[in-house]
């Protein structure tokens, strides 16, 4: 599609872009999957850190999304229906890889997943902003359950009851898994800076 | 309040403190260097929203899709000067995935409203289902026209996309005639269903042969 | 005759160096990071890709022609690497032959006309697509591995923990020591093969249209197996426990029954080819 049409697509409402899939037309799909590719693609990259599977599962969800637009009736936000149905692509394929997605009982992880906490003990704050690449890698490195939670709330702003329903867990569970993660995080963040800053 | 009735309730309290909460933060050190931590964690994550972007592979995938099941329809796509040659060329993609699609979706129908085999209905006989790929299968204008601009690319090509063609076109052939003679066959309509997705692959393949 | 026998020794000397001296390498580097993923795009020539040092791609193209240039982009996990032809090019003067080393949890793309393409010791997810091209994948675990070929002939050696599709018109498909939970192999007239065990617990579906099926299986195999074959014959070395004898089939040979305690689901499927559960 040449830079004309795409800018015109792009000048298309997403109501405009709605109604005019409906009736088949490729600008309409093509802006429609313009406006929501980017917010889509990251959620399916972060929660399966792996950008061939990534694609594909955007891929599915836009997939699923335009077979089923002419049911849209305008009920809830566009991009409301189309989060919810790429959450369901990527749980699904987490489910058929027999992946984690949130442990059903809230003792269940080990002691290295679990951050440890002395309450009370002199906690240096995490000095300063957090930096983009090193929140990225650390989110990468939580473990699956737990960046599932964080990803849905922190980063793609879902509320607790919403999560609960999406993933199959209770809020406590939801409120539990999110605190956790962010305590890993802190601690993930706080010995990176600490080795950056041994480091000759 | 101790650091430890604190930070057990702290997973509950979201944005909010209680006056007990505010009153433990304002002297303790430790547990307010922790909120202030998470609630940064928190707000440089929403940051990360919507932060990547996919090839261009991806769209080109599921607009590849989209025409082949029919989603887009031709008449209503603005007129373009197409950046690929491969654009206007998928035209008669569309008239092709809606004759697969009709054809399957009768199947399907005559397989929902339970047909019942009647003591009359035989299957056919074998002479008349046959897997002959010697013989000449007549080529619809679709595959005609994907064989033309194969020619027009890759000339080496086409006459392997010649043979492959008849060879699905029989595929196709010999299972629609089976799934037709027992539509409550389930491994007729897994022919079918295998059948379909060769010829898309044949056409998905010779076109991406397109892209750089 | 020496001198004649001298003169045709020396042509083909000045022949082969004024061939290589057609010939030019390029090198690539790039640095990436945790499942990176590496796209070669290569409408003539070889590909092969292996698993390297480090989180480093490294790739070495031998082009055959000023007819021909390697572009490449990159961001920040992904590689790609493309053979462009320019105006005149040629199955001969277009040829890129590749040869790749990648950390061995990257995400490999791979599409050749002729190839051939080869994989081996990786453990990321793969998609391989070659029109004519043989296609040899081994050594591989835990990804899901993705073959597109119209006739090229199309071998997967050692397989574990993975998921293969594999969907050939006409080339024939060879199926050693691989297992997974999930083998699909979708052909038309292209014969397949499978010696393997049908081991974890998978879902295995082996049809064609025409192309024939062997599958050998061990003794100790645990599967549910049926087999089919609307026009060609059905045959089996195991006797199966138990027959499925209320298994009735529409039109055609067929067979069911378990093995052991029936872990794994094999389905052989054909129109017109013959079918073969042998014994190993």
């Amino acid at each position: 599609m040449t830079d004309a049409k795409k800018q015109q697509g792009d000048r298309l409402s997403e109501a405009e872009a709605i109604d005019r899939a409906k009736q088949g037309d490729a600008a309409a799909f093509e802006a429609l999957y313009n406006l929501h590719k980017r917010r889509v693609y990251s959620l399916c990259l972060r929660m399966t850190a792996n950008t061939a599977a990534a694609e594909d599962l955007t891929q599915e969800a836009f997939l699923q999304l335009f077979r089923k637009i002419g049911t849209f009736r305008g009920e809830s936000a566009f991009s409301t229906w189309l989060h919810r149905m790429a959450v369901n692509v990527v749980l699904m394929q987490l489910r058929k890889k027999s992946l984690p997605v949130v442990p059903l009982e809230e003792n269940m992880e080990t002691e290295e997943e679990s951050p440890r906490k002395e309450p009370g003990a002199d906690d240096p704050r995490l000095a300063g902003s957090v930096d983009r690449m090193q929140l990225q890698r650390s989110i990468a490195a939580l473990p699956p359950g737990y960046r599932m939670i964080f990803l849905l709330h922190d980063v793609e702003g879902y509320e607790h009851n919403e999560i609960a329903e999406m993933v199959g867990c209770s809020i406590g569970n939801s409120k539990s898994q999110l605190h956790k993660a962010r305590m890993k995080l802190r601690e993930i963040l706080k010995t990176s800076r600490a080795e950056k800053a041994t480091k000759p | 309040m101790t650091c430890e009735e604190f930070q057990r309730v702290l997973p509950e309290l979201g944005s909010g403190h209680g006056i007990g909460q505010e009153e433990h933060l304002k002297s303790c050190r430790g547990c307010s260097n922790l909120v202030a931590d998470l609630n940064t964690i928190s707000r440089e994550a929403r940051v990360l929203q919507g932060s990547e972007e996919p090839s261009p592979w991806v769209w080109k995938s599921i607009e590849v899709a989209l025409r082949q099941e029919g989603l887009i329809q031709p008449q209503l796509s603005h007129s373009r000067t197409p950046t690929l040659v491969l654009d206007w060329r998928l035209r008669w993609l569309v008239p092709l995935a809606a004759t697969l699609l009709i054809v399957f979706g009768a199947l399907i129908y005559q397989r929902g409203t339970g047909q019942p085999q009647t003591a009359q209905q035989q299957p056919p006989p074998a002479g008349v289902v046959t897997a002959n790929l010697q013989a000449t299968e007549a080529m619809g204008g679709e595959d005609l026209q994907l064989l033309e601009t194969v020619g027009e690319r890759m000339p080496s090509m086409r006459d392997t996309y010649e043979a492959d063609l008849r060879s699905v076109n029989a595929y196709i052939r010999d299972a629609e005639q089976s799934a037709h003679s027992d539509p409550n066959d389930e491994v007729a309509q897994q022919y079918l269903q295998n059948a379909y997705e060769q010829k898309a692959m044949v056409y998905e393949m010779a076109l991406d042969r397109s892209l750089p | 005759m020496q001198r004649a026998t001298s003169y045709v020794v020396m042509l083909i000397v000045v022949s082969a160096a004024f061939a290589a001296a057609q010939t030019t390498h390029q090198e690539l580097h790039f640095k990436v990071g945790r499942r990176a993923s590496v796209s070669i795009v290569n409408q003539y020539g070889a590909i092969s890709v292996k698993p390297g040092p480090g989180k480093v791609v490294a790739v070495t193209a031998i082009l055959y022609s000023g007819k021909v240039e390697v572009d490449q982009s990159k961001s920040r996990r992904r590689v790609a690497v493309f053979s462009h032809l320019l105006e005149g090019a040629d199955a001969q003067t277009g040829r890129v032959d590749y040869e790749v080393l990648v950390p061995a949890d990257a995400s490999v793309t791979l599409h050749s006309t002729t190839g051939p393409l080869h994989v081996e010791k990786l453990h990321g997810d793969m998609m391989v697509e070659g029109s004519t091209a043989s296609v040899d994948v081994r050594d591989v675990s835990a990804g899901h591995i993705h073959i597109k070929t119209l006739n090229g002939p199309v071998t997967v050696t050692n397989v574990s923990d993975g998921l293969v599709e594999i969907t050939s018109v006409g080339g024939d498909v060879a199926l050693n020591a691989v297992n997974g939970s999930l083998v699909h192999v979708n052909s038309s007239s292209g014969k397949i093969h499978y010696d393997g065990d049908f081991g974890d617990g998978g879902d295995y579906s082996l049809t064609t249209h025409s192309g024939d099926i062997e599958a050998i299986a061990p003794a100790y195999a645990s599967i549910e197996v049926v087999a089919r074959s609307v026009q060609g014959t059905v045959e089996k070395d195991f006797p199966l426990q138990p027959e499925h004898t209320s298994f009735v089939p529409r039109a055609g040979s067929a067979f069911a029954g378990t093995m052991g305690e029936a872990a794994s689901s094999v389905k052989l499927l054909s129109f017109s080819g013959k079918i073969h559960l042998k014994k190993r």
